[in-house]
C-alpha cells in the first residue's frame, strides 16, 4: 500500500523561494517497492510533491502555440502561485479558459520545477483540481497555512539552535517530536539552502502579514464595520461596469459616513483583495 | 584487481553501515568478485550486493511491533496454544500448525507451514519469519525457509503470566492484546440473532466508552439486567480485530459485573463519554490501522470517481453496471448515491466515504434532484461533475470509524458537517505566538 502524498500548505513566498528538487534514484525506487515520488524541498524544509493553495486569480493567459497552455497567477497575501494547465489537464484548462477574473480559487496540484540552462529556477503548480471558492475558505486556508508554516519555523529554529547537520540533525529533531517527514526535509533544506535565522525571521514576518491581511475580528454584530457597509454599497451600485469612486464617496456621505472613513475603508478593501481598481477612479468588487 | 576493487568495497561497506548493517569486508569482496567473474557490470553488481545484505540482515522484532506484510525478521515467543490443520494448498493436502504466540508485551497468531513438533508452552526463536494480515491482524508465518530454535523456558515469563489479561484503558487496547480487563460505560446496546452452525444464537452488540476512547463490543453471554448507561467491570474480554479496530468479545471466560457509580466514582459519565470527540489530526489517524469514532477536519481536495448516482445489486449491495451483478447475474438494480472523497488537512490525507443521507447533506441536493441533473444532461457523469464543482476545496468535519484498506486509510462517515468558523480564535492565537497580540493593526502595506 502506498500512502497518498499529502497536499502541503505553504505560502507563495516560501514556494517560490524553493529551488531544490529531489528525484528518486533508481535504487530507491526498487527499495521502496517501485514508488518514490519527486519532491521539491522548500527553504523551511517542506517536502512538496502535492500542494493545496487558495488565492485570487488575477491573470490568465493562453501562452501555448500548437496546443492551448493556460497560465494563471493565483495570488495569496505573500505572492503569486503560477499555475500551468495544458492539454494533459483538460479540466483545469477548460476551467481557466472560461474563468472571469478576479476570482477566489482553490488549487490542488503537483509541484513542478523548471530549470532552464542559465541557472534560474521556476516553480509552478500543475493542477489536479481547481475550483471557485468564497473568501471564507481563503481566510481559513491562510490560517491553516500560517499555523503549519509556524510549526515548520519552530522546528527550524530547533534545528538552527542545535548546530547539527545531516543524520545527527534528523535524529535530534525526531527526538524533539518533529514528524519524520519534516525532520528529513529540514535536514535536506539546511544542507542545500543554508537557511539561516535571517530567512526564518523574514518568513515569520511574511506569516504575520498574511495573518494580518485577514483583518480583525468584527467587534460585535450590531456595529457593522465601515468596510462591510462600503462593500455592501458597492455591490448595490455595480451594474456590471464597475463603480465610480467619486460617486461612491457621494452616496456613502449621504448615508452619514465621513469622507476619511470611506477612503480608509476602500483602501482596506483594496489591500485585502476584496475589490480592485481596473481603471483609475473605477472600482470593482471581487465576487 | 585487488587494489582496483578496494574503493568499491569500502563504498559498499559504508553504504551498508549507513543502514545499520555490518558486513565483513571479505564477504563483500567475495560476493563482488563472484559477480564480476560473471561479467556483471560493476554498478549492477554493487546494487545486487546491497540488496542481498539488506535482506539478509534480520531485524529482531517484538510481537507488538510486527505489522502486516513484513519479510525476514526474527522473533522470540512462547506458544500459548497450537492446533494442527489440514489444508488444501495448490491441490496438495498439507498439514499446517497454527496458534498463538506471545512475548512480554503482546501476542499474535502464527502459522507454521512445516512440522516443528511445537507444543503449547514451548519458547521458540524464529529466524526469517514473515508476517501477513489474517483476520485483520498481523500473523507471524514461518516455514521451510525459516529457522526455528527451541529456547530454554526461562527466556520468557511463564504461561500464566503471559495469558493474564492486563487492565487497560480503552484507548490502549491494541491488536496484540489477546484479552483485556477494563471498566467502561455502555453507550449502545442491542440484541441480534445470528446463525452459528445451524443454531440460532442471540448475541448483544454495542459500544463501550471510558474517558479515553470508545470501542465496539460483542457479547456471546447473557447480559441480563444491563442496559445503556450502566457502568460495568469487565474481566478477561477477548480482543478481536474488525477492519483494524479492536473490538471486545465477552465469552465464557469473561466476567462482567455492574459497577455502582453512586459509591464508586468514575472518571467519566454517560454525558461526557457520549459526545462527539474532538477533531484528530489526520497525520495521527494515518498512524493507526483503525480508529473507532474519530472526527477529522480538512479540505476536500478531490472527489473520486465512483461518486454520484450508482446502481446496486438488490441481493448483495455490490455496485453494478448495465444491470449485471458479478455474483447474481442480471438483476433489477437499486439506485443509491454516495460520495468518495479525499480529505486533507495538510498533515495527512484520508479517503472518506459518505452514504446517501450524508451525501445529500454535504452536497446540498437530494437524490431526486441529482437524478434530475442526469436526466437533463443525459449523462451519468453529470452528478459526479457537479459534486466536484460544489465540494472541491471546501472544509468539512467528518465523524466516523477508520480502517486500513489497500488504498490507504478509509474513514466511513457516520456524520458530516461544516465546521464552525473559529478563525478569530486561531488568528489571535497566532498573533500571540508570534509575539504580536495587537489586534486591529492593519498595517500590512
Amino acid at each position: 500500500m502506498v500512502d497518498r502524498e499529502i497536499a502541503q500548505r505553504l505560502f507563495a513566498k516560501e514556494f517560490n523561494d524553493s529551488k531544490f528538487n529531489i528525484h528518486p534514484k533508481p535504487d530507491e525506487v526498487i527499495f521502496d517497492g517501485g514508488h518514490a515520488p519527486n519532491f521539491i524541498v522548500s527553504p523551511l524544509g517542506s517536502k512538496i510533491n502535492r500542494l493545496f493553495a487558495t488565492g485570487v486569480v488575477t491573470e490568465i493567459d493562453n501562452i501555448g502555440t500548437e496546443h492551448d497552455l493556460w497560465r494563471a497567477r493565483v495570488v495569496d497575501p505573500s505572492g503569486a502561485f503560477i499555475v500551468y494547465a495544458g492539454q494533459y489537464q483538460p479540466e483545469a484548462a477548460m476551467f481557466l479558459s472560461t474563468l472571469e477574473i478576479p476570482a477566489y480559487v482553490s488549487v490542488v496540484g503537483k509541484a513542478r520545477i523548471y530549470e532552464p540552462e542559465d541557472g534560474s529556477v521556476f516553480v509552478s503548480i500543475r493542477p489536479e483540481d481547481i475550483n471557485v471558492i468564497d473568501s471564507d475558505i481563503r481566510d481559513r486556508w491562510i490560517v491553516d497555512t500560517a499555523e503549519l508554516t509556524l510549526d515548520r519555523i519552530d522546528a527550524f529554529s530547533i534545528a538552527l539552535a542545535s548546530g547539527l547537520t545531516g543524520t545527527e540533525l534528523f535524529e535530534h529533531l525526531v527526538q524533539n517530536n518533529i514528524p519524520k517527514g519534516l525532520a528529513e526535509g529540514i535536514s535536506l533544506a539546511l544542507d542545500y539552502y543554508h537557511t539561516d535565522t535571517n530567512y526564518v525571521d523574514k518568513m515569520k514576518d511574511v506569516v504575520l502579514n498574511c495573518v494580518k491581511s485577514i483583518g480583525s475580528e468584527p467587534d460585535n454584530e450590531n456595529v457593522v464595520p465601515d468596510e462591510d457597509l462600503i462593500l455592501k454599497l458597492m455591490k448595490e451600485m455595480d451594474t456590471g461596469k464597475g463603480i465610480d469612486y467619486a460617486e461612491l464617496i457621494l452616496i456613502a456621505k449621504s448615508r452619514g459616513m465621513a469622507e476619511n472613513v470611506i477612503v480608509a475603508a476602500v483602501r482596506k478593501l483594496l489591500a485585502k483583495g476584496m475589490c480592485y481598481e481596473p481603471k483609475i477612479g473605477i472600482l470593482k468588487v471581487v465576487s | 584487481m585487488e587494489n582496483k576493487l578496494a574503493p568499491h568495497i569500502e563504498e559498499l561497506t559504508k553504504a551498508l553501515e549507513s543502514i545499520s548493517i555490518n558486513v565483513d569486508e571479505s564477504q563483500i569482496r567475495e560476493e563482488l568478485e563472484k559477480l564480476l567473474d560473471f561479467r556483471v557490470p560493476l554498478d549492477e553488481a554493487k546494487r545486487t550486493i546491497i540488496r542481498k545484505f539488506r535482506s539478509a540482515s534480520m531485524p529482531v522484532m517484538k510481537i507488538k511491533d510486527i505489522t502486516a506484510v513484513l519479510k525476514g525478521f526474527e522473533v522470540t515467543g512462547r506458544i500459548i496454544d497450537v492446533t494442527e490443520k489440514t489444508v488444501n494448498l495448490r491441490g496438495k493436502e498439507t498439514v499446517i500448525f497454527s496458534g498463538t504466540l506471545a512475548d512480554e508485551n503482546g501476542a499474535c497468531t502464527f502459522t507454521a507451514w512445516s512440522d516443528y513438533s511445537l507444543k503449547s508452552g514451548d519458547v521458540i526463536r524464529i529466524k526469517n519469519a514473515y508476517s501477513r494480515s489474517w483476520h485483520n491482524r498481523s500473523e507471524v508465518n514461518f516455514g521451510e525457509r525459516s529457522n526455528v530454535e527451541k529456547l530454554s523456558d526461562d527466556v520468557l515469563p511463564s504461561m500464566d503470566e503471559l495469558t493474564k489479561a492486563p487492565i487497560k484503558k480503552l484507548r490502549d487496547v491494541v491488536n496484540t492484546d489477546l484479552s483485556v480487563s477494563t471498566v467502561a460505560i455502555i453507550l449502545e446496546f442491542s440484541h441480534r440473532n445470528v446463525n452459528i452452525k445451524n443454531e440460532e444464537v442471540t448475541i448483544v452488540e454495542g459500544v463501550l466508552a471510558d474517558e479515553t476512547a470508545k470501542l465496539p463490543f460483542t457479547s456471546w453471554i447473557s447480559l441480563d439486567g444491563l442496559d445503556i448507561g450502566n457502568t460495568i467491570r469487565i474481566e478477561k474480554a477477548s480482543v478481536r480485530m474488525f477492519r483494524g479496530v479492536p473490538s471486545l468479545n465477552f465469552n465464557n471466560n469473561t466476567t462482567i459485573t455492574a459497577v455502582d457509580t453512586s459509591t464508586e466514582k468514575m472518571p467519566f459519565t454517560f454525558e461526557s463519554s457520549n459526545k462527539a470527540p474532538k477533531p484528530t489530526l489526520i497525520s495521527e489517524i494515518m498512524e493507526n490501522d483503525g480508529m473507532f469514532d474519530v472526527v477529522a477536519l480538512g479540505n476536500i481536495i478531490s472527489i473520486r470517481p465512483g461518486s454520484g448516482i450508482i446502481i446496486r445489486c438488490p441481493e448483495c449491495n455490490r455496485v453494478i453496471q448495465k444491470s449485471t451483478c458479478r455474483v447474481h447475474a442480471t438483476v433489477e438494480g437499486v439506485k443509491d448515491m454516495r460520495i468518495k472523497a479525499i480529505l486533507d488537512d495538510g498533515t495527512g490525507a484520508v479517503s472518506v466515504m459518505l452514504n446517501q443521507e450524508l451525501s445529500e447533506i454535504i452536497y446540498g441536493k437530494s437524490m431526486v434532484e441529482a437524478e434530475d441533473i442526469i436526466q437533463k444532461a443525459i449523462s451519468q457523469e453529470a452528478v459526479f461533475e457537479d459534486m466536484r464543482k460544489v465540494l472541491t476545496g471546501k472544509y468539512f468535519a467528518i465523524r466516523g470509524n477508520t480502517s486500513s484498506t489497500k488504498f490507504g486509510i478509509m474513514l466511513v462517515a457516520s456524520s458530516a458537517w461544516v465546521p464552525d468558523n473559529d478563525i478569530w480564535i486561531r488568528v489571535n492565537a497566532l498573533k500571540k505566538h508570534m509575539g504580536n497580540d495587537q489586534t486591529g493593526d492593519l498595517d500590512n502595506g
